[in-house]
This record gives structure tokens, C-alpha cells and sequence, in this order.
């Protein structure tokens, strides 16, 4: 019941950033450049330019535009990805959503899974060999460009690989479509779909090495984040007076830290995550440039150098929903990791 | 003292140093302590003098940049069967045969409640986490199935099925000389259930609720009390107070000291009562050490203490409390302050504050030693 309430009131609490966000991105999408642009070439005759207006709203007054896009909006009409020949926005996110998705999950997944004990074990051994590596790993994630590591990745494990012969990892796209001409995606997830639906492990395979670079690149700044991070806070929480109890209890080492220690220093990270997860889209634009992943980023990406209007505010519009969306997810596992935070 | 068996814990020359950036603060320089078995000792001191770090050097629990350099603490544990008395010294034992003295057989209660207890578990969860660490729970098991069934008897309305139960709750007490192995499960559960009657034994309030809340729904006297029960979860040889009432309301402090006092004779444990509250001592302790810039400087009975200080430091402490017959201005106070543990004075560490200091006082350090029957002064001139 608490738990409901709570979610409830900070749904609520999101339609002014929601709406906020999308006054700020329509106005300054509206700065840049004229909508009717896209739809005609040198040879439109000005009738037609004027009827294209018309048809399009784009005779009005810029704040009857606005609640025209807001009413479209609640109705499911993201307006029409021009860059894209002319798709409704809402059906090529869900085209692509999947490819991006699974991107930064995996992402991620692994930026979790080696940042958490990197940091845990950075902190530990404090000072020690495997600290300063951990340290120097970590500031390396921080201060590298994505474009510029993601080329560097591509050179090296592509091309370098590659012109020495020897077996190199795919430098773009999900799947090798000369291997698997007739692969049809069912959910878009591909690494779903080679297994549930194909039933494929080839294809599963090689996914998952068509993954390895991009998310690796993708990951490698949230990785750095999360381990520092955790390993701030470990070294924070390790001087409480609660771990000195815990030692005088007999606990071993390993129970002290593991246990004691880790749940309470998890309690930072996990914020630090949340953030970061929002932070993976915005990296997906260059990191699915690059190895040309055909994801939400790629479409971003063009949709700008295009002036597709509808599809950076349709971009925009989904970033900002899970920017939300994860904040919330953040502050109910705070719940779980600390009795202290009472929801309400 | 003359027989050593009935001491549970010596400390002789104990020497603990912290290296920090200004340079090497000897906190402890030759601690000499000794715990006779049943007894509360009080261990006083300004601040700063070294009583913590004793009794965490004891623990085996400073922590870098700390360390104890050298001496000696022997623990001396009756072993139950046999009733011999077997001594170990601390500073000789590897990691893993530590884990088993922590918690186990020496307790301790730390200063704080409101920073000490783990904010983000159950203070049931973290009495049952010693239990399950030191205690065979073979018998807890068991005691907890048969206080079960005696519950149930004494139910009212009585149960049906009387008969049954009474031969059930024979058979389990038949078993109480050779309890069988428990699973994890009932072991957890037997846990949960001694830590219930470890705050029943603190006089915790509603205990059946309070194992399920977390520290911060606690008041700190309670707070207080559950680490008690923490330290006390194992029927400890000895129980260290580190300022365990310093933080709390005189009223909840009184009580508290009662609780501790009425524990020893219900578990047996001997207790080390670190405080600087001379009424503390009074009211609690039958034995006292004195501790000066991190050595013990007088030891001795309480009441020996308070009518004949031999040591001029503990003169000036006890001329330091107010008295409720004398009618005062100011009170007296030891000139100087606590000397800086960097560069501590040479020979015995009073000696620049100290009224009856001589030439021997700058140069040597003097030795703990008996100068009356059973009171020990380390000082050249002692106040005879």
C-alpha cells in the first residue's frame, strides 16, 4: 500500500520534468530549422510549399504548434521521422529500441559485475599493487573520449587483427547477415531471439562477439564510475565503528567486509548506477555510431545531421523517460538496502 | 598475587604504538594489568591516557597505522571438563584462533550506541550472527524445543492432547545429556531464539518485537542494551565496558551499571569497566588500575583506593572530585596538561606535573610494584 503510494506520488512528481523537458527540446528544435524543409525538393512548386504548411500545422503561431505536438503526443503520434522515409517516430523506436537496449544492458551487466569487486578489492588491498592498477584502470575510463576509445577498440581488435590474419572481432552491426541471410528478428533482441526463437547457438555466438566491442566501449565509463565509487565508499564505510564491532564479534575477515561492510557501502553506488544507466543512452549515440550498431543511437545520430525534428524529439522525449524511470528504480532498491529510507 | 590461577587475564608490559605522519605516538608504554576471575575492575584515566587502545590491544583489535609493538597478555581459561586451567597469550595466537577468543570467550561494549550497532540489520540478525559464530547450538536447539512444549502445557485452556505432549517433552529432556545435530535451519531459528533471551536477560522492553527492529528504532539506551546482549551472547569470560555508559542519561546509566552488576552473578563473567567517572568506579568496581599517558601508574582494592591513593596522580584524581561535606571555591586540579605521547617526558610520565619529583623521577622509569599488601604503585616516591 505504502509501496503503491509511493510510486504513484513520484509518477506524478515526473509530469513536470517530463514536461519541462519537453518544452525545452521543442522550442529549441523549433529555433533550428523549418520542418517543411524536409518534404520538398527544387522542383516543389510555392503552392505545394504553402499546402505541405498547412497539412502540417506549421501555419500557426509557434505556441499553437506547441499544444498541437503535445496533443499529437497523448494520442501516439510522435510525429514523422523524415530522415527515415517518413516513419512515424513511435514505430521506428520500437524497431530499434531492442538493438539498443540490449546494448546497454549487457553494458551494464558488465560494468556491474567487474566494478563492484574491482572497487571492493581496490579498497581492501588499499595502497597495494592491485589498487594502483585498479586506480589507474578506472582513471583511464573516466578521462577517455568514447569516440576516440571506441576507435582506438575498432583499431586494433578489427582492423590490426584483421590484416594480421588472425581472428578478429566483428567491427559493426549486430550479426554477420552473410552468415545468416534468413534471419527474421521476432522480439529485436537478438540474443533472445538466436536462442528462443532460432534455436541457433551459432548465431547466438556470434551476437555475442558482434556485442563485445561496443559494449565493452559503452560499459568501460560506467565501469570506471561504479569502481571508484565503490571503492570510495568501501574505504568510508570500513572506518565505521560498526565494522570495529563486527571484528570484535570474532566475524572473519571475509563476513566483516562482504557482509557488514558491503551493504552499506553498495548504498552510494547504487545512485551512481542509476545515473549511469540514464548516461549509457547519450553514449550510445557515439558508441553505435561508430560500430554502426543500427540502434536508437545511429537514428539520433542522423536524425540530427538530417534536421529530422521529430526524431530528436522523440529521442529526447525517451531519454528523459528513463532518466526517470531508473531514478525510481534507484530510490526502491535504496529501500531494500537500507531499512532507514521509509518511503512516503 | 600469589596464585595465578585465580587471575582470567594478565597484561604485562604492554606496548602499543600508532604511526602517524607527525611521528610515533607511544599510546601504551608498559601496561600492567590483572583481572582476578568474578571480578569488575574499573580502568580509569583521563582522556587520552590509553584505556581504549588497552582494551582493543587486548582484543587484538588496533587497527593500522597501530600497532601492539610487544608484552604479553595471558588469557586463563577454565576448560570445562576437565576444570584445569589452561593459559594462552593473545599476541602469540594466528588470526583464526583470535576469531575464536572475539565475541566468544572476551566481549566487549564500545562507547557509542547510536554508531556502533550495523544500521543496516536486524538487531536480532546481529545477536544471532555471534551466537551461531562460537556456540555449538546442539543444546539451544533442544532447550528451545523443550521451552516450546512447556509453553504449550501451561497454555490456557490446557492442550487435548496432554499425554502426548509430556511423553514428547520426557523423551527431548532424556536427550538434554546428548543433544543430537541440528540442521541450519532449526540452528538459525534456535538463534534467534537465545538472542530473545538475551534481551530478556537486559531487561529489553518487548524483546519479541524489538529482535525484528533496526538499530535507528531503537532509543540509545536500548541500543545500549542490545549491544550488551551482543557482547553477553556467549557467556564471555570477560567483558570489557569501553565507556559503555559515558553516552547515556544518568538515570539509563544507573541502570545499565545495575544490569552489569547483576550479570556477573547470573553468567559468571569477569568485567573491565573503562570509564573516567570516579562514582562509576565507587559504585561498581571492588578492584581499580590507574592509568597515566599509557601506563598503569596504581592497582589496587576500590576501597583501598578511594581512603589511601599511593600513587600522586591518583591523589591529585581524587582530590579532583567534588565531595558533598566540603565547601568550595574551585577544586583542586593537577597542574599541566596530559603530556603530547610523541615525545613523552623521559623516565616516569608524571614526573613534570608531579610535586614530589626528584632527580631518579626524570631519568628512570619506575616499575609497578606491590609496596603495601595487595596494592601495586609505579612510582619512586610513593605517598606512604
Amino acid at each position: 500500500m505504502k509501496l503503491r503510494d509511493f510510486i504513484l506520488r513520484r509518477m506524478i512528481l515526473a509530469i513536470p520534468v517530463i514536461f519541462g523537458v519537453l518544452v525545452i527540446t521543442w522550442f529549441l528544435a523549433f529555433q533550428v530549422g523549418d520542418p517543411a524543409a524536409m518534404y520538398i525538393n527544387e522542383n516543389t512548386p510555392q503552392s505545394a510549399i504553402e499546402s505541405i504548411r498547412k497539412a502540417h500545422g506549421l501555419d500557426e503561431p509557434p505556441h499553437i504548434q506547441f499544444i498541437l505536438y503535445l496533443t499529437n503526443l497523448f494520442q501516439g503520434n510522435w510525429g514523422e521521422s523524415t530522415s527515415t522515409s517518413f516513419r512515424p517516430v513511435l514505430e521506428v523506436i520500437a524497431l530499434k529500441f531492442p538493438a539498443t537496449i540490449e546494448l546497454a544492458m549487457l553494458a551494464m551487466f558488465f560494468a556491474i559485475i567487474l566494478g563492484i569487486p574491482l572497487g571492493i578489492i581496490s579498497a581492501t588491498k588499499k595502497d597495494t599493487v592491485v589498487d594502483h592498477f585498479t586506480r589507474v584502470f578506472s582513471l583511464a575510463g573516466v578521462s577517455m573520449p568514447i569516440f576516440w576509445f571506441a576507435l582506438m577498440l575498432k583499431y586494433v581488435f578489427y582492423y590490426q587483427l584483421a590484416i594480421m590474419g588472425l581472428p578478429h572481432l566483428p567491427g559493426s552491426f549486430r550479426y554477420d547477415d552473410l552468415m545468416f541471410p534468413d534471419f527474421k528478428y521476432t522480439t529485436g533482441f537478438l540474443l533472445f531471439d538466436s536462442i528462443v526463437f532460432e534455436h541457433n547457438p551459432r548465431l547466438f555466438l556470434d551476437a555475442l562477439a558482434h556485442l563485445a566491442m561496443p559494449a565493452f566501449c559503452l560499459g568501460y565509463l560506467t565501469l570506471a564510475i561504479i569502481t571508484r565509487m565503490m571503492r570510495s565508499s568501501m574505504l568510508e564505510v570500513m572506518r565505521e565503528d560498526y565494522i570495529t564491532l563486527a571484528r570484535s564479534k570474532g566475524l572473519s575477515e571475509r563476513v566483516v567486509i562482504y557482509k557488514h561492510a558491503l551493504r552499506n557501502a553498495l548504498i552510494p553506488t547504487v545512485t551512481v548506477i542509476g545515473l549511469a544507466f540514464g548516461g549509457l543512452m547519450t553514449g550510445a549515440v557515439l558508441t553505435e555510431t561508430i560500430f554502426s550498431w543500427p540502434g536508437l543511437g545511429t537514428w539520433a545520430a542522423r536524425a540530427i545531421l538530417n534536421s529530422d525534428l521529430a526524431a530528436i524529439n522523440g529521442f529526447t522525449l525517451l531519454v528523459a523517460l528513463i532518466f526517470v524511470t531508473s531514478n525510481l528504480i534507484v530510490d526502491l532498491v535504496y529501500g531494500t538496502l537500507d531499512p532507514r529510507i521509509r518511503y512516503g | 598475587m600469589a596464585d595465578t590461577k585465580d587471575l582470567v587475564l594478565e597484561v604485562h608490559g604492554l606496548k602499543t604504538n600508532f604511526y602517524t605522519y607527525e611521528g610515533v605516538v607511544k599510546a601504551l608504554d608498559g601496561v600492567e594489568l590483572f583481572l582476578r576471575r568474578g571480578d569488575t575492575m574499573g580502568l580509569v584515566g583521563e582522556t587520552g591516557c590509553g584505556k581504549s587502545v588497552t582494551a582493543r590491544s587486548i582484543l587484538r583489535l588496533v587497527e593500522p597505522p597501530g600497532r601492539v609493538e610487544e608484552g604479553e597478555i595471558l588469557f586463563r581459561e577454565i576448560d570445562p571438563k576437565t576444570g584445569e586451567v589452561n593459559a594462552v597469550d593473545i599476541l602469540q595466537l594466528d588470526e583464526d584462533e583470535m576469531l575464536h577468543i572475539r565475541g566468544g570467550k572476551i566481549a566487549i561494549v564500545f562507547q557509542d550506541p547510536s554508531t556502533f550497532p550495523n544500521p543496516v540489520f536486524r538487531i536480532g540478525d546481529q545477536i544471532a550472527e555471534v551466537i551461531l559464530l562460537h556456540q555449538d547450538m546442539k543444546h539451544d536447539v533442544l532447550e528451545m524445543k523443550i521451552n516450546k512444549l512447556e509453553r504449550i502445557l501451561n497454555m490456557n485452556p490446557p492442550p487435548v492432547n496432554v499425554s502426548e505432549i509430556v511423553a514428547h517433552l520426557e523423551q527431548l529432556r532424556s536427550m538434554r545429556g546428548n543433544p543430537p545435530e541440528p540442521d541450519e535451519k532449526a540452528k538459525k531459528k534456535a538463534a534467534k531464539w537465545r538472542a530473545i533471551e538475551m534481551l530478556k536477560l537486559v531487561r529489553m522492553p518487548s524483546p519479541e518485537s524489538v529482535v525484528n527492529q533496526y538499530p535507528h528504532e531503537l532509543s540509545g539506551g536500548m541500543r545500549q542494551r542490545a549491544l550488551i546482549a551482543m557482547a553477553l551472547a556467549c557467556n564471555p569470560s570477560i567483558l570489557i565496558c569501553d565507556e559503555a555508559t559515558t553516552a547515556l542519561d544518568v538515570t539509563v546509566q544507573a541502570q545499565v551499571l545495575n544490569l552489569l552488576n547483576q550479570l556477573k552473578k547470573e553468567i559468571g563473567t569477569s568485567i573491565i569497566i573503562i570509564t573516567h567517572d570516579m562514582g562509576v568506579v565507587a559504585e561498581t568496581c571492588n578492584w581499580v588500575a590507574v592509568m597515566y599517558a599509557g601506563t598503569t601508574v596504581e592497582t589496587c582494592a576500590t576501597d583501598e583506593l578511594f581512603a589511601n591513593p599511593l600513587h600522586p596522580y591518583t591523589e591529585g584524581l581524587l582530590h579532583a572530585v567534588p565531595k558533598l561535606h566540603e565547601e568550595r571555591e574551585r577544586l583542586p586540579q593537577i597542574p599541566g596538561s596530559v603530556p603530547n605521547l610523541i615525545h613523552p617526558p623521559s623516565g616516569c610520565r608524571f614526573h613534570p606535573r608531579c610535586d614530589f619529583a626528584t632527580e631518579i623521577c626524570k631519568t628512570e622509569k619506575p616499575k609497578l610494584e606491590e609496596v603495601q599488601p595487595d596494592h601495586w604503585v609505579a612510582c619512586h616516591h610513593p605517598r606512604i
